[in-house]
């Protein structure tokens, strides 16, 4: 106790002499590797806040108490040295590269930590990983890149938000998007276009100006984020000055984007031969012959329908950064430019943004920071995804017949009426659109202005003690502007029409914490923070339309035109009000203890039940910090040996709307009479969704840190999932249904991550970073008396069943064998196990042939189904190598994703024998006579159901498996430029996106997403655009 | 010394912050500015007569009486040939391949119900403000009844129209068949999912006990002929009774009804409550205002309330449409049997390919033709045909209805009581006659199932040929929707 007492009054001591006499200490600063002078490093007296930072040349000056003991020199990137003053007046240090990341500094919820100190499941991405990735946001950058974290680009349409999993899908009819926290605030994401024009809130922020990416995966790390946690959270950090020296950096790169994997469709001859047979095939010799059409040249005409979809796309993209600092302020400075074609035609992007991030220390107690960034998008995207809609570009790519032009012979639009002509040819009428017409005429945008901006102001009254308060502003508004020409497509009928939408939504975010930091007795550290912080949304839009256009001159809203239409919109507001906490302490950085609890309110609940409380737990135990295992041969083989557990219970939100919980009607028109009717049964019970988590985590290093390896397994239970509980449909229920927190399931697997830093030289290095994610997911309940939930496609296609006891959104379909070589029909499987037969031209009582020739069926249809599939990957991940030699560098990253099943429903529109184009896959394997094997029944035209449009069948159920080359790029730096140019590094790259696609499934890409980030109908191809391949030459200029 | 000075008034200031941020009320219970919340829809007497319209809003939307329903009824028959073989627009429903999750098999069913329980969630409503005395002072007795009478109307419209495709025809077996789950209260909550279908007889009881409870309450006009034609009154009422009789083959009813609404000689007319007759032009009925006396229910359409896309009848029936549907013109075909001169065939609109379109419906481009429940020809036609069959010999009163419906068209059409040699060559004139009258009003294929009729084959052309469906044929009916079958667990497939 008196030893105690002693090593007390010792420090009290300590901190009274910071007042006494002072001492001029200068000397200099090298790094290890080239031994040149580093500028901008901290020098700090040990426990005080006196500091400065060495200069151009490295040196340093600064007066330090007489009584200091040592001081501290700190860069980023190095290791942090710290060096015994001694009485000397002269001080020079040499630090140490920081080759294997071991001191990082991880941002974490309302704070920093050494990721050593860190129990939770927190994996970093740097900002410098993704910068040069030729995409439209981050999020589509990080795929692969992270143990645990699965990114699924849904199509090849620009500016797409990406589907984002972490750990899974953790919601049914909820979003599982994680939560977007952009320093310190969360932020607005997802698409907000009203139109086809898709934009994604998170291309607003520059990709070069991200320093940083947190993704938080289990409840520890993510439980100060209540409920809103549940999807995990990724933070982001801007770049903040740093240096005396003002530095400027350029970034830029030019780059061409194409389609690959399109399918090869038949040419006009073999269309022609293949539909005149199956003509005859439904009704005999005298069936109408289709014929080839000839062109104003007179030579037959051949279109290959996806050139008039498809291009090569330009692309280019800019950014500028002053970045430095004095001892008072640091700033950095940013301005961006992109300017992106994609590589379906009339689909573009382009971005201006401006940054400026702020810091300054008023004095010795108070600081004061500001970020603020403003971005200008605009986005323009013909109609290509609604799977089913006769203006979807991607399927008019392939459906259209070959033998007819988008052009007649006098140069006019092939068209009649809203649809493509038939030149004379016997087609029924083809009610699909000419795309290269609509494509030309038709017009869709959205411009987004965003502004984010956060001010805080921090005071340290005492030494460890910091009060903080930040202020946050998210404002968003789009405008989307449609315009249809009324020549032909979707908007012939109503003579054209324009469109507009705007979209605003603002939200401000104020958050104040008390943060205390401290060490006792040397070896208990203790951090405890506290906070409130307050969210106010308001999102406001409305939307007008007309049609009609007086004259075909106007093609804007504000233009002259008939008919107005009735106009939309939507007001809505919510607001959150949370108190939170976290104490975490360490006993000599061997033990550790976190606890973290937020309760909050939120608006869109019900009253009396608008609060809940998450939290979460840690416990730690840095194995190789005793003394028996650092001196044993364990040690010498190990390094930061560190077994990590928690637990937390957090929420998600994302299902429950601002009046989720009302009774309500709504109001409209009879003729010209208003009306209200009923339009929500809400529920009063309504709460969050909550997911107990469960994490057990062992790191470790070997061979002094030169490999890292990271292993996780965790286990989430989802209870409480808000479903959207269908109601029988003779109930009336307006949507049918009504939202019920009744489900769970759960989400299991393991995560292992290794970076091996296998040569580090300073001239040859070589950094492979691997991660494999295994998930298991399995529903255990569903509301009471509910068997299973029906994931929908393009709103007509039942694809997916949600069921108890299997993975979420299973493929579900009617089991198909092939086709019967003796009669050429495809063999289904009804409900009963017997095998039918189609037959399409046989009267509708004489279709559905028992195959054992025991009579007629009365029909297969979806209810014939099983579930036939999961489109959930069992093992995901990726592969980074990074090789610098001399002044080249090199980087390959891979991405795969493994047993798992995909609907190619793409695949029934490929084989449809209504006029359709077919793939030359029909073409040439379609059965022709007894005995021929084959997976392609005999055509016969107009069936629709035997190559699965009508309803899915097992036929179109492919495996997914895939393993991509996401990225290959190739570097040349050139260094100690002449100084006289004032330049520090130039660096010459080029790089190749989507380089590469090893995969068996036939469709164009097994990355793929028709219902973007459905839980309950993930894994759906149908008729989607497919991904692009970049190439990119690009520079960076350091100057 | 300054600094910290400084420094801990800082601090104290924002611990004082700290501590007064407030949670403030008002915010976390926000009130929604587009909406309105059920306690406060019964506050006025114009939102108790925004609810009345509300129900009329739910029977016109554009999946059941705002457009599909009509077109439903008249594609399966064998008047028509689609355009398009897109099976958003009934070609499934046209060649009769319908399957239990085809979309306008859960949406007709779908929207029906949604009406139904709209309708009923106000009924009980209405009730109960009164009740509590909610609406004194604010609706009157006689409004009182009127409303009942508007929503137990349109409630039997619902369940005749359901009947008509998803259970078989009365006329089998007197209704003792599986109807429909009757569902005569409002469903707000979770619970019964599961409820039976009731016999067709026993549906056809409710929807007769909704329409007699009704027609004593209902008013017997309102003040305009906008009103006459898109509101319930009496006479709609009881035209609606014709039809419901009919479909029962109850002659006696279907005569005394009619000669509520008949007069006994021509012109005929309503002798009480607005006076329906036949307009004298048959073209007129089909263009603005769409509020002859001729029309005595119809469906409202502004251009801001529109049946929408791929629902409107113009979208079905225009020639500029992609996905409308032309007339079957081949020998033996109702056109095949229509004068030149008739003035039904005249409003006909014949395409550059030679295929003819209906012509009823001409705004193609906003779709904004009003959409026709029920005509005054109807009742005559329905009368001519019950007065014949109730005493089985053929009347000169029954030739004059039928001479008047076809010779307002065709004045040289003129029919003789000689003409008919038996009870069969005048039911078989009324039929063609209404195939005729009624060609894209969806009367067609209601007539071939309460007659127990085999539906006839179609000659599609690039279509496909559609062969006959028997009334004992699976396919005769459309099947009861997936969706229903998969939570309703007392529900079985026909």
């Amino acid at each position: 106790m008196k030893k105690i007492l002693g090593i007390f009054s010792l420090l009290l001591l300590t901190g009274s002499l910071v007042m006494g006499q002072t001492v001029q200490i200068t000397g200099n600063v090298k790094g290890s590797e080239d031994g040149l002078a580093m500028p901008g490093v901290f020098v700090q007296v040990k426990g005080t806040t006196i500091g400065t930072i060495t200069g151009l040349d490295g040196n340093y000056t600064i007066a330090v108490p007489s009584s200091a003991q040592s001081l501290v020199f700190s860069f980023v990137g190095f290791v942090t040295h710290e060096e015994t003053i001694q009485g000397r007046t002269r001080i020079d240090v040499i630090l140490k590269q920081d080759l294997y990341n071991v001191d990082e500094v991880v941002v974490v919820a309302y704070g920093t930590q050494q990721r050593r100190d860190i129990a939770g499941a927190i994996t970093t991405v740097k900002g410098d990983a993704i910068q040069s990735i030729p995409m439209q946001s981050f999020d589509q950058a990080l795929q692969g890149r992270a143990a645990g974290v699965s990114i699924t680009m849904p199509n090849g349409v620009l500016n797409n938000p990406p589907v984002i999993r972490i750990r899974g899908i953790n919601s049914m009819t909820a979003s599982s998007y994680p939560l977007i926290v952009v320093d310190g605030v969360p932020i607005a994401t997802g698409n907000w276009s009203g139109n086809s024009a898709i934009t994604n809130a998170l291309a607003d922020i520059n990709p070069a100006d991200i320093q940083s990416m947190e993704i938080l995966k289990d409840a520890s790390a993510t439980a100060l984020f209540g409920s809103r946690a549940a999807n995990g959270v990724i933070i982001i950090t801007t770049k903040r000055g740093s240096g005396a020296r003002t530095r400027v950096t350029y970034d830029g790169y030019v780059g061409m984007t194409e389609p690959y994997r399109l399918f090869e469709m038949m040419n006009a001859t073999q269309y022609i031969e293949h539909k005149n047979k199956a003509w005859q095939n439904l009704s005999g010799p005298t069936a109408p012959q289709l014929s080839l059409v000839n062109d104003a040249s007179g030579q037959p005409i051949n279109t290959r329908w996806s050139d008039y979809v498809y291009r090569t796309g330009l692309q280019h993209n800019h950014s500028i950064t002053f970045s430095g600092s004095t001892a008072s302020t640091n700033y950095f400075l940013s301005v961006g430019y992109t300017d992106q074609e994609g590589m379906i035609k009339k689909n573009t992007y382009n971005r201006k943004s401006l940054r400026l991030n702020l810091d300054h220390k008023l004095n010795k107690y108070i600081s004061l920071g500001a970020n603020a960034s403003y971005t200008k998008g605009f986005n323009q995207a013909p109609n290509t995804g609604a799977s089913f809609a006769t203006a979807g570009a991607a399927r008019l790519a392939f459906v259209l017949p070959p033998n007819i032009g988008p052009f007649r012979n006098d140069g006019s639009y092939n068209i009649e009426g809203s649809a493509l002509g038939r030149m004379g040819q016997p087609f029924p009428a083809l009610g699909y659109y000419n795309v290269a017409a609509i494509f030309e005429l038709n017009k869709f945008t959205a411009e987004t202005d965003r502004l984010l901006a956060t001010i805080s102001a921090s005071v340290e009254p005492l030494k460890g003690l910091v009060l903080k308060t930040v202020f946050g502003m998210d404002n968003l508004s789009i405008e989307s502007i449609t315009y249809q020409s009324p020549v032909t497509g979707d908007s012939f009928g109503s003579n054209g029409y324009a469109g507009s939408s705007m979209q605003k939504n603002s939200r401000w975010t104020w958050t104040n914490t008390i943060n205390y930091n401290t060490t006792l007795f040397e070896r208990f550290n203790i951090g405890l923070l506290g906070g409130i912080e307050e969210q106010y949304n308001v999102n406001n839009w409305w939307s007008g339309s007309k049609t009609n256009v007086s004259d075909p001159f106007f093609t804007s809203y504000q233009g002259s035109w008939v008919t107005a239409g009735m106009g939309g919109g939507g007001q809505g507001e919510n607001y959150y009000i949370s108190y939170f906490g976290r104490i975490n302490f360490n006993y000599d950085r061997k033990y550790f203890v976190e606890f973290s609890t937020r309760r909050d309110g939120f608006s869109g609940l019900s009253v009396g039940n608008k609060f809940g409380t998450f939290g979460g737990a840690s416990v730690m135990w840095r194995a190789s910090n005793e003394s028996f295992i650092a001196n044993t041969g364990i040690g010498e083989i190990f390094s930061d040996i560190r077994l990590k557990g928690s637990y937390g219970r957090v929420g998600n939100m994302a299902g429950i709307g601002d009046f989720s919980s009302l009774f309500l009607y709504g109001s409209g028109v009879y003729g010209a009479i208003p009306t209200l009717t009923f339009s929500q049964a809400g529920n009063a019970n309504l709460k969050w969704e909550a997911s107990d988590k469960y994490d057990i985590g062992l790191s470790f290093g070997i061979l002094n840190d030169k490999i890292q390896l990271d292993l996780n397994w965790f286990y989430n239970d989802i209870n409480d999932l808000i479903l959207n509980v269908p109601q029988a449909p003779s109930k009336g229920i307006p949507n049918n249904s009504i939202p019920a927190n009744v489900g769970s399931m759960y989400n299991t697997g393991f995560e292992f991550t290794v970076t091996s830093y296998n040569i580090s030289k300073s001239r040859f290095s070589w950094t492979t970073t691997f991660n494999l994610s295994t998930l298991k997911n399995e529903v255990t309940e569903l509301a009471p008396g509910l068997t299973e939930l029906i994931g929908i496609t393009g709103g007509l296609e039942t694809t997916s069943r949600t069921k108890v006891g299997y993975p979420i959104g299973n493929i579900y379909a009617v089991e198909t064998r092939g086709v019967d070589p003796t009669s050429g029909r495809r063999i289904y499987v009804d409900r009963n196990g017997k095998e039918v037969l189609y037959r399409h031209e046989f009267p509708a009582a004489e279709r559905w042939l028992f195959k054992d020739g025991s009579g007629y069926s009365t029909g297969i249809s979806i209810a014939d189904g099983k579930i036939m599939g999961s489109p959930l990957p069992k093992v995901y991940g990726g592969i980074d190598n990074v090789i610098n030699y001399r002044d080249f560098d090199f980087s390959v990253n891979l991405t795969y994703s493994l047993g798992f099943d995909l609907y190619n429903g793409s695949k029934a529109g490929l084989r449809d024998q209504r006029w359709w184009n077919n793939s030359v896959e029909v073409y040439e394997t379609a059965w022709k006579k007894e005995g021929d094997i084959t997976n392609i029944p005999k055509p016969v035209m107009n069936d629709n159901i035997s190559n699965g449009s009508a309803f899915v069948i097992s036929e179109n159920i492919e495996r997914g498996d895939y393993m991509k080359v996401r990225s290959i790029s190739l570097g040349y730096s050139l260094k100690n430029l002449p100084g006289d140019l004032s330049i520090e590094r130039i660096r010459l790259y080029g790089q190749v996106f989507n380089a590469l696609v090893f995969t068996k499934y036939s469709g164009s890409d097994p990355e793929v997403s028709t219902e973007g980030g459905s839980n309950l109908a993930p894994g759906i191809d149908r008729n989607t655009a497919p991904q692009a391949r970049t190439y990119t030459l690009g520079l960076n200029v350091t100057f | 010394m300054r600094n910290i000075i400084k420094g801990s008034l800082a601090s104290v200031l924002l611990i004082t912050v700290l501590l007064t941020i407030g949670c403030s009320k008002e915010n976390l219970d926000p009130v929604p500015k587009t909406s309105l919340s059920d306690l406060t829809v019964f506050d006025t007497k114009d939102r108790v007569v925004a609810q009345v319209n509300g129900m009329y809003a739910f029977m016109k939307t554009g999946a059941f009486l705002g457009g599909r329903y009509y077109v439903y009824n008249d594609v399966r028959a064998e008047n028509f040939i689609p355009k398009s073989s897109n099976l958003v627009t009934n070609y499934a429903t046209w060649n009769h391949t319908v399957l239990p999750g085809t979309n306008e098999v859960q949406n007709l069913w779908g929207a029906v119900y949604a009406a139904m329980n709209a309708i009923n969630v106000f009924k009980g409503g209405l009730e109960t403000a009164w009740a509590d005395g909610k609406l004194t002072g604010k609706v009157t007795a006689a409004e009182y009844d009127q409303y009942l009478s508007e929503a137990l109307t349109l409630r039997a419209m619902c369940y005749f129209y359901l009947l008509q495709l998803y259970a078989k025809p009365y006329n089998m077996n007197a209704g003792d068949n599986p109807g429909l789950p009757l569902r005569l209260i409002a469903n707000k909550t979770a619970a019964d999912n599961d409820l039976a279908r009731s016999k067709v007889s026993e549906v056809y009881t409710q929807i007769l006990k909704d329409l007699n409870d009704a027609e004593p309450l209902a008013v017997a006009s309102y003040s305009s002929d906008l009103l006459n034609t898109t509101r319930v009154h009496k006479n709609t009422i009881i035209a609606f009774k014709t039809r419901v009789y009919l479909h029962m083959s109850n002659w006696p009813a279907v005569l005394t009804e009619s000669a509520k609404i008949v007069s006994a000689a021509a012109p005929y007319t309503a002798p009480s409550g607005v006076a329906h007759t036949l307009n004298p032009g048959f073209k007129d009925i089909w263009a603005t205002p769409y509020t002859s006396k001729e029309s005595i229910f119809s469906m409202p359409f502004t251009t801001t309330n529109t049946p929408g896309g791929q629902n409107g009848l113009a979208h079905y029936h225009h020639p500029s449409s992609s996905e409308s549907y032309y007339l079957i013109k081949s020998a033996g075909s109702t056109y095949s049997k229509i004068d030149d001169t008739d003035a039904r065939k005249l409003l006909m609109v014949t395409d550059g390919d030679g295929r003819t379109f209906v012509g009823k419906w001409r705004d193609f481009t906003t779709l904004t033709d009003y959409a026709p429940v029920m005509r005054y020809a109807e009742i005559l036609l329905t009368y001519a045909e019950a007065i014949v069959r109730q005493g089985n010999s053929v009347t000169q009163g029954a030739v004059n209805l039928l001479n008047a419906v076809r010779m307002r068209s065709f004045p040289d059409g003129e029919y003789a009581l000689e003409d008919f040699t038996t009870v069969q060559n005048f039911i078989d004139a009324v039929l063609l006659e209404r195939s005729i009258e009624f060609l894209g009003e969806g009367i067609r294929n209601m007539d071939l199932m309460r007659t127990i009729s085999t539906i006839p084959a179609k000659a599609g052309g690039n279509m496909g040929d559609v062969s006959t469906i028997a009334p004992n044929s699976p396919t005769y009916i459309w099947p009861i929707p997936q969706n229903e079958l998969n939570f309703n667990k007392l529900m079985v497939q026909n």
